[in-house]
């Protein structure tokens, strides 16, 4: 009987699962300078989600951004969010929405773990760690 | 029937001797005298140096770039080091990396070595490059190379921060100050640069 109740008292309080976080992963920097964190933010849900903000301790300013093109130029700007719609899987990823990491309090190196928190409207907040890298260019699409 | 017959080979004959010309610059798009005009930058040490004098007999992969850029910029520049891991030492003694930032004002040359030394780049092949407006204007010009201050915002300490659009290019020196290619710097086909570098050195 006790356990049938820790059973239901773990399940219970287990955090929601309905969006999972995959492959984080945030850029080399230096103090001083801005990076970006990328992930594939998977929301296994029936209804959508909104990240709107995300915060860590080692930066000056942390907002949601995406890179755009214009002709032959590339720009970025902030937004206010991106929606993740039921069962799908939205991907922040180079050369497209990312996490902008905005005057670095610490070097970020290779191999290190920084911890991310991300806010998100339906499954509150979650903690993240990502590994710093940097970008795997053969594994981006070259045709152009 | 006999003149037709000669006017038919000499169209051929012209047709054949256009087609071996074009052959011959075909590999590189483009044959570009860079090295006429000098321009003044700072290095990463701070040292004065002429560009594209600083490179000159040696093939050169140039790139313009700005350090608060989170994304393009260091795309570009990690494609350089990934050109740079693919070629072997010989061919390494004949190529040379150029780095110059468009934002002089925020990338010193302090700021362009830190950003050079996070990525363990090798100061023996590479340099960045600070200059003033003049100077960096003159070379964006040279090069076509665009960058225009976009969206701005002030921090909670009154501290200025802006974006840049701009243009996304990694360019081909070679050994003769003749830019010969230009590339879209941060989804340059790594292989496809190794290659014109190899052609270069042939």
């Amino acid at each position: 009987m006790k356990l049938v109740f820790l059973a239901l008292l773990i399940f219970i309080s287990s955090p929601d699962e309905t969006i999972k976080i995959k492959d984080p992963w945030v850029r080399i920097s230096a103090e001083g300078q801005s990076t970006a964190l990328f992930m594939k933010i998977e929301n296994n849900s029936d209804v959508a989600d909104t990240l709107y903000k995300a915060e860590c301790d080692f930066a000056g300013r942390v907002e949601i951004h995406e890179t755009y093109q214009k002709d032959d130029m590339m720009g970025m700007r902030e937004v206010p969010f991106v929606v993740i719609p039921a069962k799908s899987t939205f991907e922040l990823k180079p050369r497209s929405h990312h996490i902008m990491v905005i005057k670095l309090k610490k070097d970020i190196k290779k191999g290190s773990q920084e911890e991310f928190t991300l806010h998100f409207k339906r499954a509150g907040k979650i903690t993240i760690k990502a590994k710093a890298d940097e970008m795997q260019m053969n594994k981006m699409e070259h045709k152009h | 029937m006999k003149k037709n017959s000669i006017k038919y080979l000499v169209l051929v004959v012209v047709i054949l001797n256009l087609l071996m010309i074009s052959g011959c610059y075909e590999h590189f798009p483009l044959k570009q005298d860079i090295s006429r005009t000098q321009n003044e930058f700072f290095n990463q040490d701070s040292n004065k140096v002429k560009f594209p004098e600083l490179t000159k007999g040696k093939i050169t992969l140039m790139a313009m770039v700005y350090t608060h850029c989170p994304d393009i910029c260091p795309m570009t520049t990690h494609n350089m080091q990934l050109i740079e891991s693919k070629l072997t030492k010989d061919d390494l003694e004949k190529v040379r990396f150029v780095v110059i930032t468009f934002d002089p004002n925020r990338d010193t040359p302090e700021v362009l070595k830190k950003f050079a030394e996070i990525r363990d780049i090798d100061f023996s092949r590479w340099s960045f490059l600070s200059g003033d407006e003049r100077n960096t204007k003159e070379v964006m010009l040279k090069f076509d190379i665009k960058a225009v201050p976009a969206d701005s915002s002030y921090d909670v300490k009154g501290n200025l921060s802006y974006y840049i659009v701009h243009t996304d290019r990694l360019s081909l020196i070679d050994q003769n100050g003749l830019l010969r290619k230009n590339y879209v710097g941060s989804i340059a086909d790594v292989d496809e640069v190794v290659n014109d570098i190899k052609y270069l050195l042939e």
